[in-house]
């Protein structure tokens, strides 16, 4: 079976005031029918670009996709014309942004937004429009949807900012539901009711869901299979079990073990050292290697390949030597 | 002995602006008749969600903001009774550490600069001896002393919340109140400072007052935990009672809705306990619980009357029908 989405061998690169900055290298990612796949990391790690880059979102200049194809049904979006792109967004591929205050239109009322996105993708009048858009409000539990339909944005708390973002993006059934971070801006019991929804739409309409986070816990609550990213390259890929049972790679293990967890009776976290270095500071070796516990020479000089080794594919020289 | 911050019915309201020329003027009950206690030595975290009155609490503990009634017992001492002058005295054993690490220093001034001039400010030592002790905190918080004449922005999240956490133990403060201090900063940077912000309560014997969102991160640093919910405690206690056998409602929702590893999509994992909706805003008149709105067990009694905070086994509970989650 083809996955639905490909990512192969992508590399997307930035022009910045200190030169060109490799922002994701050699990125290989799929992602099949009715799953969600959870992209993990800190911030900088090149998450968010891979998300924008499945959207056709990079801003070019100062963007550019040196390397690679992403294929949606076997169609490559690298090079795609832009009235071609604009005809999957929203249709095939649709986004949930982080900031739903500033994702929306402040101007427009809720239900006129959602219905103009129905009304670009589907042949409907704008009568059936605003129906559907109601329709697709109370779809997402917003309560009395047509009286919401006709407020603005502001009018809205957080919460149901993002319920009205899940209801565009879903508005057109798409095949790939990008979620970028889709619960930062809110609280935890709110979070909580967004994630309950994104599976229940997922469980409805068979969409398959790219979830870009920084939180394990939301991986493990989401995701069928999960990429650990650090600084543009995935380092670790697997079921969703797998990686949090089994973490291979040391960035892995302290992403999982640096996490405050209730119930947790050590007195100390385990830390990672140091922060992401700067993109533009990357060398020739393994990007975590200043980080890491377990760098020696070779981790210094050549850069881990993505292989698959115990469980599943990890990019690290310790894990392949068998010195971890 | 009496506890170091001893806080009785603090109230805390806002003037909203009038309605129409004539209108009376609305008030915002921030806080509604708050009362707990901080040992010395402990950590004391409150938890809420956005708008639950977590900060304004501490801040009106501290005479940031000011407190509509209620009294502030600081080793003894009703902080908001004091005059300006014997206020100001006393807020050297009072300092803060803020959330955001990049609006909350100075980005003009020299880091050795921030961390001496609570010292300057309140003529503590000789400069020669400020300088010493500019020294000593930032050996104390994990920073190079060739740091010290950079500037905020030549430093990352981490190391600039290290920078705050100096300044604020320049004066030789008793109580810090931590005001969702590691928020802003990537997981792997968290730990590195829950870690010192522990390691410096167990040093120093510090008291924390720590307003936290994340569970997670009270659980961790925390001895004492209240739960607030629009300007009220609905739940406090010693922590291991208070994560491990909730009683109220809300607490239960809180613990079920934070992300876990525990909780594997692959085992088909349901939340157990849900509360719809979001927050009612905190303005206007209220009768019956705070949480009446929200609560998977309410009943009519719930809508009419509030319930008191008592003791209920081994938590203090606001709640008509505390128990565990059915």
């Amino acid at each position: 079976m083809t996955p639905l989405l490909e990512i192969d061998n992508l590399r997307v690169t930035f022009d910045t005031r200190h030169g060109m900055v490799t922002a994701l290298d050699s990125v290989s990612l799929h992602l099949n029918a009715g799953e969600t796949l959870g992209v993990v990391g800190e911030s900088g790690c090149g998450k968010s670009i891979t998300a924008l880059s499945v959207m056709g979102l990079i801003p070019q200049p100062p963007g550019r996709i040196a390397g690679g194809s992403i294929r949606l049904n076997g169609e490559d979006l690298v090079g795609a014309e832009p009235a071609r792109l604009r005809s999957l967004r929203g249709s095939d591929v649709a986004m949930i942004f982080q900031e739903p205050m500033t994702s929306l239109n402040p101007v427009l009322r809720c239900g006129d937004q959602i219905a103009e996105a129905v009304m670009l993708h589907q042949n409907v009048d704008s009568a059936r429009a605003s129906r559907l858009a109601v329709e697709l409000l109370d779809r997402v539990g917003i309560p009395a949807p047509a009286q919401r339909a006709r407020d603005y944005p502001h009018q809205l708390s957080g919460g149901m900012r993002q319920r009205v973002m899940i209801a565009m993006a879903v508005s057109c059934r798409p095949k790939v539901l990008v979620a970028d971070e889709p619960t930062t801006a809110l609280d935890v019991t709110v979070q909580a009711q967004i994630f309950d929804l994104l599976n229940e739409i997922q469980r409805d309409v068979g969409a398959a869901i790219l979830l870009i986070t920084h939180d394990m816990g939301a991986i493990s609550e989401m995701a069928d299979r999960v990429a650990v990213m650090y600084a543009g390259r995935v380092v670790e890929q697997g079921k969703a079990d797998d990686v949090l049972d089994h973490a291979e790679h040391p960035y892995t293990r302290g992403l999982i073990d640096c996490i405050p967890a209730l119930g947790r009776r050590d007195d100390t976290l385990r830390e990672i050292p140091g922060v992401v270095p700067p993109l533009h500071l990357l060398g020739d070796g393994c990007a975590f290697a200043s980080r890491c516990a377990h760098a020696d020479r070779r981790c210094l000089a050549q850069k881990p390949v993505l292989t698959k080794w115990r469980h599943h594919p990890v990019a690290c020289h310790a894990v392949e030597e068998g010195r971890i | 002995m009496t506890a170091l911050l001893d806080v009785r019915d603090l109230s805390v309201r806002f003037a909203m602006p009038r309605p129409s020329l004539f209108a009376p003027r609305p008030h915002l009950e921030a806080v509604r008749q708050v009362s707990f206690t901080l040992e010395r030595g402990e950590a004391l975290g409150i938890v809420g969600e956005s708008g639950s009155g977590k900060t304004t609490t501490a801040m009106a503990a501290i005479r940031l903001v000011n407190a509509a009634g209620g009294q502030v017992l600081f080793d003894g001492e009703d902080l908001l009774g004091l005059d300006e002058k014997a206020m100001r005295a006393r807020r050297r054993d009072i300092q803060l550490i803020f959330q955001d690490p990049y609006s909350s220093l100075d980005p003009r001034a020299r880091v050795a600069d921030i961390v001496r001039e609570p010292m300057d400010l309140m003529q503590i030592g000789t400069p020669a001896e400020r300088r010493r002790r500019v020294g000593e905190l930032f050996e104390l918080v994990g920073l190079r002393p060739d740091q010290m004449n950079l500037f905020p922005h030549q430093f990352s999240g981490g190391q600039r919340q290290r920078i705050s956490i100096a300044r604020a133990l320049a004066t030789h403060p008793r109580l810090v109140v931590c005001d969702e201090p590691v928020s802003a900063l990537d997981v792997a940077i968290q730990a590195q400072i829950l870690n010192l912000l522990a390691r410096l309560k167990a040093e120093l014997g510090l008291s924390y007052l720590f307003i936290s969102h994340d569970l997670g991160v009270v659980w961790h640093v925390c001895d004492h935990v209240a739960v607030m919910y629009l300007g009220q405690i609905v739940e406090s206690g010693p922590r291991d009672a208070l994560f491990e056998t909730p009683q109220h409602p809300y607490t239960q929702a809180l613990l079920a809705a934070a992300p876990s590893l525990a909780r594997r999509k692959s085992r088909g994992y349901v939340r157990p306990v849900k509360v719809s909706g979001d927050p009612a805003g905190p303005i206007g008149q209220r009768t019956g619980c705070p949480f009446a709105g929200r609560c998977p067990r309410v009943r009519d009694l719930c809508r009419d009357t509030a319930p008191a905070l008592t003791r209920q086994g081994p938590t203090d509970v606001a709640c008509h029908f505390p128990g565990p989650p059915d």
